[in-house]
């Protein structure tokens, strides 16, 4: 059972992977190694303090945990399911096996498997008794995250299919990538843990998660206190066959069934306001209809002011409140990343559009009108509760024009990317039961947030302006600097999108229906009109993406928020690495950051203007003879992704 | 008198495979026509590319002398399609759909609104399931609300792909009730089918698919001869019917 498992397995990643999505991999992967290096190193650090060391490595190992936990929301379903096997007469127990060795052949496994190496490098400075607890105690803190990985997925997909649900599901979620992002706390916290160690509160807390009790096992051996080592060793192999059980009992068939979500009543549906009258009303009230129903979209509403409001709790730990007035303008960035995937999400409900021609641009309006109604009262609303509890007026125009600038930039944007880099998925009547179901959506989650921060930069720039120069008129200007480029993005992109649904419907149908871009013959010529995205190779992404993840780490955390807070006055350090280095050289730092953030954008933008000026070529140039031109990368071989079962006739 | 519906030098290829091999079919007008044909042999991909969801490589598809990809606008008031599977508006009922496209089509609201009672009561989707979403209706209930879309702006040709697959005998028979009063009044209609025996009920002309071309095409009688339609479609289709030879180990 097991070497069958892991041989399917294999079989659907070698045949669902296309270079566009290798590329991606290939950034978490460098990323997930990097951070295990730094888990080991952090394993020997000084010593001086060992309890703080423990603390540190609890606190990583739990993190690691975490980050497995979170990991599959955004990365769609693993690529074997008990699903997949309901109707084969296996016993859950063996069918549990076989997927979790399954589950452990995998690159993140093995990077996983490094981190925990720490835990071995931690026991070679004790004992070897030591080493010889921390070996049982790695493999069972694998078998732990991998488990747990496993049966949180499936209780969010149970969890998923109401509305209330949703609503949780958003909510834990958006907790957890809070948690995870704000990991590179530790990385600046650790010199001031070495001065004060953690609160001792803190500290029990941590070793109390059962991520923590290897180490407690070893650290326990290293003093030879055979009770301790015994002890949390068996218990964590109990909580692992624990999970192992419960997620074997999850892998039958659904117990829960879902709740069932009603329509309106014969006289309520042929009702009309004057808000839902003409084309863009009709479509306007499927769309806010959609809103109200879809446990899917419930989601998509709770997460992104969920995500804002919890960050902005955070810091005050460090006693921060500067962040309040910006939970709307967060909560807007966010809720446009989130819901990015707007027409992917629908499906192949794409075809009556496009058999009722000449309605793309009411449709497009209708989806930006409806995102605005659910989330610019919301994001608006935050926004003012935000500034009346941080109190200080000097904050409000910036948040004001954050969140009206991320509103009108969020609306075009969003439907933009939604046309021009589709993320096929299952069909909604398909998924109805697995909401989680999903296409991978990080990549275009992670274009949505950038491009809508990039919008926020004129309006935020005025303010910085008005702010540097102490002229309060320049810094409120920022608002209607704000409302300017927010309705600007909102009618341009969207004319664009609805220029692109019209002339490419049926390629972004076919793309749903097959689950992959359109392959014919031709193909290079047709590259012209395609998005540079869509064509670049593999390893180009790569280099793009990291590019641009370079930008913003460098230009929003490091270099311009201490900036803002330097100029503010203020004297909290928080976590920017440049208010932590001696006051002479955090100009220098600060600026070194910005550099260092523009060379990434600027890196990211030439591989996308060599690429775009290279399908131009294409465009004009007759086809080569050789199809092997570096581009056309989409085109996986074989059966690809969810989607595939559509269209027979597609997988050649 | 101009075709109901002329395909003209089809063609698609997906990748290194030939899906569809330039296919020429003409609909009569007041015709009811059946597309016959084994899994994969492309008529999915030909009714896609005839009615605008899918973009051909070569070839035209005309809807009484008008061009579906030069004349979108003008062409596609004129067809009803019901694609195979695709999704919908799943978060709406029967009647807040049917009022939805009524309103895209530009119908009044009074129109709207009757076309919408007569159409979802002879589906039979009101009563209990007046307040069911799309999302959680059965597959003979979708099959009947994207017959019900089809119909709804009153078009002259209805274009419909495996209509009756995976559907009850009830909801078939209202299906086949409907789209022959539908032809008995002048309208056209061109299905497709891997169910012979439904073709040889319903249609009065046949088209037969292989391997991405037509093979044979014309009046039901003229096609099948005195045979059944199954044997003629053997012979054509050039196969031999599998199941007798190995699996000796089934049921021993």
């Amino acid at each position: 059972m097991v070497g069958v498992l892991i041989r399917m397995k294999l079989a659907v990643l070698r045949h669902s992977t296309t270079d566009a999505k290798m590329a991606l991999s290939g950034l978490g992967w460098t990323a997930g190694i990097c951070l295990a290096v730094t888990t080991l190193v952090l394993a020997s650090f000084d010593f001086s303090h060992p309890r703080l060391l423990m603390d540190l490595l609890a606190v990583t190992f739990a993190l690691w945990a975490l980050g497995w936990m979170v990991g599959p929301i955004f990365a769609g379903e693993p690529a074997l399911n008990g699903e997949h096997f309901h109707r084969q007469p296996i016993p859950r127990r063996t069918l549990a096996m076989g997927l979790l060795a399954a589950a452990l052949v995998a690159a993140t496994t093995a990077i996983t498997l490094v981190a925990f190496g720490a835990l071995i490098v931690f026991a070679v400075r004790l004992s070897w008794v030591a080493v010889v607890v921390s070996v049982p105690a790695v493999v069972l803190l694998l078998l732990l995250v991998v488990l747990l990985s496993r049966v949180v997925t499936l209780l969010f997909r149970m969890l998923a299919k109401s509305r209330l649900g949703g609503v949780v599901t958003a909510t834990v979620t958006a907790a957890m990538v809070s948690l995870c992002s704000f990991s590179w706390v530790l990385i600046i916290g650790v010199s001031l843990l070495l001065e004060y160690g953690f609160p001792p509160t803190f500290s029990t807390v941590v070793r109390a998660l059962p991520s923590s009790w290897g180490l407690i096992a070893v650290e326990a051996a290293g003093r030879g206190d055979w009770l301790w080592a015994v002890g949390p060793l068996v218990a964590l192999a109990a909580v692992v066959v624990a999970l192992f059980l419960a997620w074997s009992a999850l892998l039958g068939p659904q117990r829960i069934a879902r709740p069932v979500v009603r329509g309106s009543s014969a006289q309520q549906a042929v009702r009309r306001g004057p808000l839902f009258r003409g084309d863009q009303g009709a479509a306007y009230l499927k769309e806010l209809r959609t809103w109200w129903r879809d446990p899917v979209r419930t989601q998509g509403i709770v997460m992104g002011p969920a995500f804002s409001i919890i960050t902005a709790l955070f810091p005050l730990i460090f006693g921060f409140t500067a962040g309040f007035p910006f939970v709307g303008a967060a909560s807007a960035l966010m809720a446009a990343a989130t819901c990015a995937n707007l027409y992917g999400q629908d499906g192949t409900a794409l075809w009556l559009t496009l058999t009722v021609p000449g309605k793309e641009k009411a449709d497009v309006r209708a989806r930006q009108l409806a995102w605005l109604t659910v989330f610019g009262p919301l994001t608006l609303a935050l926004t003012l509760v935000g500034c009346l509890l941080h109190g200080d007026a000097s904050l409000v125009p910036w948040a004001l024009a954050g969140t009206l600038a991320a509103l009108g930039g969020g609306s075009g944007l969003l439907v933009w990317v939604s046309v021009v880099a589709l993320v096929p998925g299952p069909d909604p009547h398909k998924s109805k039961n697995s909401p989680m179901d999903h296409g991978d959506v990080t990549g275009q989650s992670f274009l949505v947030f950038f491009l809508v921060a990039l919008a926020m930069c004129p309006a935020l720039g005025v303010a910085w302006a008005g702010h540097a120069l102490d002229l309060p008129a320049l810094l409120w200007a920022s608002v209607p600097v704000a409302l300017l480029t927010g309705v600007l993005c909102h009618v341009k992109l969207g004319s664009v999108a609805a220029r692109t649904l019209r002339d490419k419907g049926p390629e972004l149908l076919h793309l749903m229906r097959s689950g992959k871009a359109t392959s014919t013959a031709e193909e290079l010529g047709e590259d012209a009109g395609k998005s540079p995205f869509a064509t670049m190779s593999g390893k180009r992404q790569t280099v793009m993406w990291s590019a641009m993840a370079v930008g913003i780490l460098g230009l929003f955390p490091q270099g311009l928020a201490p900036l803002g807070i330097k100029l503010s006055g203020s004297q909290a350090k928080v976590w920017f690495l440049a208010l932590h280095v001696p006051e002479p050289w955090q100009w220098p730092v600060i600026a070194v950051m910005i550099v260092i953030a523009l060379t990434g954008f600027w890196g990211a933008y030439l591989l996308y203007r060599t690429e775009k000026s290279r399908l131009q070529a294409a465009a004009a140039a007759p086809p080569p003879p050789s199809q092997d031109t570096g581009g056309g990368d989409m085109r996986g071989t074989g059966a690809a992704g969810p989607g595939a079962g559509a269209d027979r006739l597609t997988s050649a | 008198m101009t075709p109901a519906l002329q395909i003209a030098g089809l063609a698609k290829t997906f990748g290194e495979k030939i899906a569809v091999d330039h296919v020429d079919l003409t609909v009569p007008q007041g015709s009811f026509y059946g597309l016959v044909g084994p899994n994969g042999a492309g008529k999915t991909t030909t009714l896609s590319m005839a009615v605008g969801l899918l973009r051909p490589d070569e070839g035209r598809a005309l809807v009484h002398g008008i061009d579906v990809w030069e004349e979108p606008l003008r062409a596609r008031r004129l067809m009803g399609v019901l694609p195979d599977g695709l999704a919908m508006p799943e978060r709406l009922t029967g009647r807040e759909l049917l009022t939805y496209l009524g309103q895209l089509h530009g119908l009044s609201v009074e129109e709207v609104d009757r076309r919408a009672d007569e159409l979802l009561a002879v589906m039979e989707l009101d009563g209990s399931a007046e307040r069911t979403l799309v999302v959680d209706y059965s597959t003979g209930m979708r099959k009947k609300i994207g017959l019900a879309t089809t119909l709804l702006h009153a078009p002259k040709v209805l274009v419909l792909d495996e209509p009756l697959e995976a559907v009850d005998p009830v909801s078939a028979a209202t299906i086949k009730k409907i789209l022959k009063r539908f032809v008995e009044r002048g309208g056209s209609v061109l299905l497709s089918s891997h169910v012979m025996a439904l073709v040889e009920e319903l249609c009065d002309t046949v088209g037969v698919m292989a391997r991405g071309r037509v093979v044979a095409e014309g009046p039901l009688g003229e096609v099948r001869g005195s045979r059944s339609l199954e044997d003629t479609f053997v012979d054509l289709v050039g196969v031999k019917i599998g199941g007798g030879e190995g699996l000796s180990w089934l049921a021993s």
